[in-house]
């Protein structure tokens, strides 16, 4: 069926072989065969030219002990054993139509939560400083790669014809897919940074110019996004660059798992500092800020494990199928889980959550109690269960020093390092 | 005597037809066929081929069509001639004209494949280096906004 393959097998059938008993390299019609050793089965890849060829099964041709090809009892004729490319294909389709739903159900999961996140960080103001800053663009980091890998997904890879086509169109989509996830690693490399230099080197210090966190999360994932579309067109330029085959890849794929070896790098360091070095000296402050560092570094692994077990699919199919469900689950569920962490299970968003429920019941007739005022008795007295929200306000506390919180300020001065405010 | 002895001749001659025809036709799709094939299929394929500049012979974009052409002729003679197809007087019929046309072209095909190592390293080792730099910068410059250097 392709004439290539028989023009290439031919110019090489050409070229004279060896010595020994072996079978004659041959074309059979679909295939080329090398010259085999007598009394062996040689096998290779089925080809793609049929559509329900699957390319990864293997096809086998039998090299008896005399030096023949092996030939079909009913028809005499030598023939090769294709009957596995096209055996389990049914089945391969509908794994993949599942994992394909699976793929948007949690992109679409991931966009929900994160925009709800993001509208909890803009309605409650009172939550807002630099750390809920690199969160809120970290979250929309992360709806934008959502919403892009979900119409690359419809548009594309469920559409061969377009594929078919291959317009500009798509290999514009797929530079675009591969800067977002740029964006969403280094976005997670900005907190570790911050995160970092907050605790390590300026200990406990107020505010940060933010400007080359915006830079490094915004503009640098340009950086290999651009390198990967140029080294892709020029050297592996297949329809709309849809192929995984390639190592290419790794051009945008490299830089993602250093961030978050760095990034891993800067938290232990964090918890290490934190561990060792304030547990005496600052024993709240140090339980406090690590339960911040506690959210990233649950979320690093989660988001890196992927890249590394990535290149290891099992043969076995069981195997093979459990691997496909986890990686997809990790995959394409990450949105869902930054927003979990981040937001839904921080105690301080449950707090202003929480509050805001009680003043809405208030409201319809409820009998109202003060809970500004428990708040801020509540900070000071119980400084362990509130860790979370004494936290953030100890972030922001360049915001609000002066103004409704120095009633607390007794705690908060005493663990400033060497600070007084009046 | 000549009532008697002719039917068994003309069963002679009739088994011998017979034998004669059989072997004519397995002849058939032997030489005659390769001797069909030269005839009516090489000649175009030749003039089409040395219209096609030598330097283009291997270039699988100007080739496709003539050797097309030439297979889809060698299958309708076959096909004319009751001959299977492919066969083994067409596989040595290709084999002669690759010999000819075709013997010192690359062995590589159109199947995509990665840039050599040397290319590909430095394009996987320069944004990582990149990347680990810019995050020193920014380590670094978030470290001097807070006065400490």
């Amino acid at each position: 069926p392709d004439f290539e393959s028989s023009f290439v097998c031919c110019v090489w059938l050409c070229v004279s072989g060896g010595a020994g008993l072996y079978c004659n390299r041959t074309w059979d019609g679909w295939l080329c065969w090398d010259d085999t050793p007598a009394g062996t089965v040689t096998w290779q890849n089925c080809p793609n030219y049929f559509p329900d060829f699957d390319s990864t099964e293997k096809a086998t041709k039998i090299c008896s002990e005399s030096g023949q090809w092996f030939r079909h009892p009913d028809t005499n004729r030598t023939w090769s054993n294709y009957t596995l490319c096209n055996f389990h294909t049914t089945g391969k389709l509908k794994m993949a139509y599942i994992l394909y739903y699976m793929a948007i159900v949690g992109h679409a999961l991931s966009i929900a939560s994160l925009l709800i996140s993001l509208a909890i960080f803009f309605y409650f103001r009172n939550l807002s400083c630099q750390r809920i800053t690199l969160h809120k663009n970290l979250f929309v980091s992360y709806v934008l790669n959502s919403a892009l890998t979900l119409i690359y997904l419809i548009a594309v890879v469920n559409n061969p014809d377009v594929v078919g086509r291959n317009p500009v169109g798509c290999k514009v989509l797929h530079f675009f897919h591969m800067y977002m996830l740029g964006c969403n690693y280094f976005w997670m490399l900005c907190e570790g940074i911050y995160l970092h230099t907050l605790i390590v080197v300026a200990v406990f210090a107020e505010e940060q110019h933010l400007h080359w966190y915006y830079l490094l999360g915004w503009g640098f994932p340009l950086v290999p996004a651009s390198i990967h579309a140029v080294a892709r067109k020029k050297y592996f330029d297949d329809n709309c660059w849809m192929s995984v085959e390639t190592h290419l890849l790794y051009v945008v794929h490299g830089p993602i798992m250093a961030a978050l070896l760095v990034n891993l790098f800067f938290l232990l360091n964090i918890v290490r500092v934190l561990v060792t070095k304030l547990r005496d000296t600052h024993r709240a402050e140090s339980n406090m800020y690590m339960k911040a560092v506690r959210a990233t570094l649950i979320l690093v692994p989660l988001l890196g494990i992927q890249f590394v077990i990535f290149p290891w699919r099992p043969e076995n199919r069981l195997a093979g199928e459990v691997y496909d469900y986890i990686m997809h689950i990790l995959m394409h569920y990450q949105g869902l889980l930054v927003a979990t962490i981040f937001c839904f299970f921080n105690g301080e968003v449950q707090a202003a959550l929480k509050r805001q429920w009680i003043q809405y019941k208030a409201q319809w007739g409820q009998r109202r109690r003060d809970h500004c005022s428990m708040r801020s008795t509540s900070y000071t007295a119980t400084s362990i269960t509130e860790v979370p929200a004494f936290m953030y306000h100890h972030d922001c506390n360049s915001e609000h020093l002066n103004g409704r919180h120095t009633s607390e300020d007794s705690e908060l001065v005493a663990l400033k390092t060497g600070e007084t405010y009046a | 005597m000549a009532s008697e002895t002719t039917p068994v001749l003309s069963k002679q001659v009739l088994l011998w037809l017979v034998v004669a025809c059989q072997s004519v036709s397995v002849m058939a799709c032997g030489g005659t066929y390769e001797y069909a094939i030269e005839e009516f299929c090489l000649g175009k394929f030749r003039l089409d081929m040395e219209e096609l500049d030598q330097h283009h012979w291997c270039s699988w974009e100007d080739t496709v069509e003539p050797y097309g052409e030439l297979t889809n002729c060698t299958y309708l003679i076959a096909l004319k001639m009751d001959c299977f197809w492919p066969n083994r007087q067409v596989d040595e019929f290709f084999i002669r004209i690759h010999k000819h046309y075709f013997h010192d072209c690359s062995l590589s095909g159109r199947q995509l494949r990665d840039p050599p190592n040397h290319i590909l390293g430095p394009f996987i080792v320069v944004p990582i280096l990149v990347t680990l730099l810019m995050t020193a910068l920014v380590v670094w410059r978030s470290k001097r906004s807070e006065g400490i250097v």
